[in-house]
């Protein structure tokens, strides 16, 4: 019943997710330099945010019930959030790499996590956790 | 790096076209259903990047033998490891064709034998996801590798492999733009390279119709008095201001009517710098009437923060800092007044050391 990979798999892509949130943090700070003080702020946000994945990752690995809620809620609303930027005429990048790391990987992740089995294996909807 | 570089299509086509039958096989397949799901995800993505490689052949076979020959020997080496998955030295092999197809294009970056696009990173990405899944131990496999130290270096290995390859690419493209792309996020219009006597009168007439048009605006209370309001931080070298009324009314390269204009941030307040002509629509470049002399430019891939109204750039696997977007704004052309020895009068950035020593005045 436990033998399952899939949070296995779910933790590589939120390791690689938090990888894209803290260079996207990282990227910000020449901008503060430059005299952008918000970028600062968010760039903190950037890296706490890639911090909260990681933590989430090990412990979805270790089968808690919170982490598979907490990263379902995450990643529907990035997956939510890109749609939206692909279809408001903002002219968001829409190429593959764009597509890949901001709307197909959660997606997956949503995937991956989803149903009654993962439910089950979580220890959710009554069934013994392992 | 933020295009599909024409002769790569070919490749993107054919791993998208791979993907569905690599899932549909891998379903289907007996000794795949039994490996763990990891497993089966890592087989699906090194048979997209395999069918890559060898749609890249025939593009490379005349220019660059050596690279068709060793896309030939990946693609063949991605199906092969994907078919062969109860083999013993399996996760090894795997993860070595992996980190070495990873490494041999990041060296191809860095040594500009290939030119970093979409393509290219997207490819990387597959790669890298594949990597992870292949090394990531899957519930009661191999007990060995299920241990704390072996997951802290898989969490730590893997994030600095995409650092590397992010940040490689990025350099790269930043360091060696193509020649539509002078500075970090702006593509320029195209146009004839040399300007003619024609063009080169009609951008003296532009610019001496702004000037002189803008020349009240060089005390910024009249800036004000018209619309104008600072688009960012007033504590930076120089800001952009807008009129918005001047930008919903659509006028397009009209010296009187400028949607913006451009001040340096000066000790005894605004200096002008110039104006600025802004399009309404991305993609709809304005009237060139100076050729090369006052091509348009328009900011492409740039994280845009309502906080503050502060921008940064996108970064190479297309993400923002957290509570920025990522946007395009509509091409713009400059019309600096002050002396612009880099770039001239319809530069796409004015000078910092000019900004500089008006700022210390």
């Amino acid at each position: 019943m436990s033998q399952t990979s899939r949070p296995e798999a779910a933790f590589v892509l939120l390791v690689m997710q938090a990888t894209f949130w803290l260079i996207a943090g990282l990227s910000a700070l020449p901008f503060v330099l430059g005299g952008e003080v918000f970028m600062l702020l968010l760039a903190a946000l950037s890296f706490a945010l890639a911090a909260f994945t990681i933590v989430a990752a090990i412990h979805l690995v270790r089968r808690r019930r919170w982490a598979r809620r907490a990263v379902l809620t995450l990643e529907w609303i990035c997956a939510i959030g890109s749609l939206l930027l692909f279809v408001i005429p903002l002219g968001a990048n829409k190429g593959p790499v764009s597509v890949l790391a901001n709307l197909v990987l959660p997606v997956a992740m949503i995937l991956l996590l989803r149903g009654k089995g993962m439910r089950a294996r979580f220890g959710i909807a009554g069934e013994a956790p392992r | 790096m933020y295009d599909i570089a024409p002769d790569h299509a070919i490749g993107l086509i054919a791993g998208l076209v791979a993907a569905p039958f690599a899932i549909l096989g891998v379903r289907l397949s007996p000794i795949h259903r039994r490996v763990p799901v990891t497993v089966q995800i890592a087989c699906v993505l090194m048979v997209v990047t395999g069918v890559i490689h060898f749609a890249l052949i025939p593009v490379h076979l005349d220019s660059d033998p050596l690279t068709a020959f060793l896309f030939l020997g990946n693609g063949i080496a991605f199906l092969a490891l994907a078919a062969a998955v109860q083999w013993r030295w399996w996760r090894l092999s795997s993860s070595a064709l992996l980190v070495v197809t990873i490494v041999a294009y990041l060296f191809y970056v860095d040594a500009r034998l290939e030119g970093p696009d979409q393509v290219g990173l997207a490819t990387k990405l597959v790669e890298l996801t594949a990597l992870g899944m292949v090394l990531v131990p899957a519930p009661g496999e191999w007990q060995l590798r299920d241990r704390p130290w072996y997951w802290a270096l898989l969490a730590s290995a893997l994030p600095a492999l995409l650092v590397l390859s992010g940040g490689t690419v990025w350099v790269q493209a930043l360091a060696h733009p193509d020649a539509r792309h002078v500075h970090a996020g702006a593509v320029l219009q195209s146009t004839n390279e040399v300007p003619t006597n024609a063009q080169q009168a009609a951008a003296t007439d532009l610019y001496d119709q702004t000037a002189a048009a803008i020349a009240p605006y060089a005390d910024w209370h009249n800036a004000w008095a018209a619309g104008y309001r600072p688009s960012g931080s007033t504590s930076m070298p120089s800001t952009h201001w807008f009129n918005a009324a001047y930008g919903k009314a659509g006028y397009v390269m009209d010296p009187r009517h400028p949607q913006g204009l451009v001040y340096a941030n000066s000790h005894h307040g605004p200096v002008l710098l110039g104006a600025l002509f802004q399009m309404t629509h991305i993609g709809q470049f304005g009237p060139d009437p100076g050729g090369p002399l006052t091509a348009w430019h328009q900011h492409e891939n740039i994280c845009f923060s309502p906080l503050g109204l502060e921008f940064s750039l996108m970064t190479p696997y297309a993400t923002c800092p957290f509570g920025a977007i990522d946007v395009t704004a509509p091409p713009m052309l400059h019309v600096w007044i002050v002396d612009n020895p880099q770039g001239g009068r319809f530069a796409v950035d004015i000078d910092p050391a000019v900004v500089a020593a008006i700022d210390r005045t």
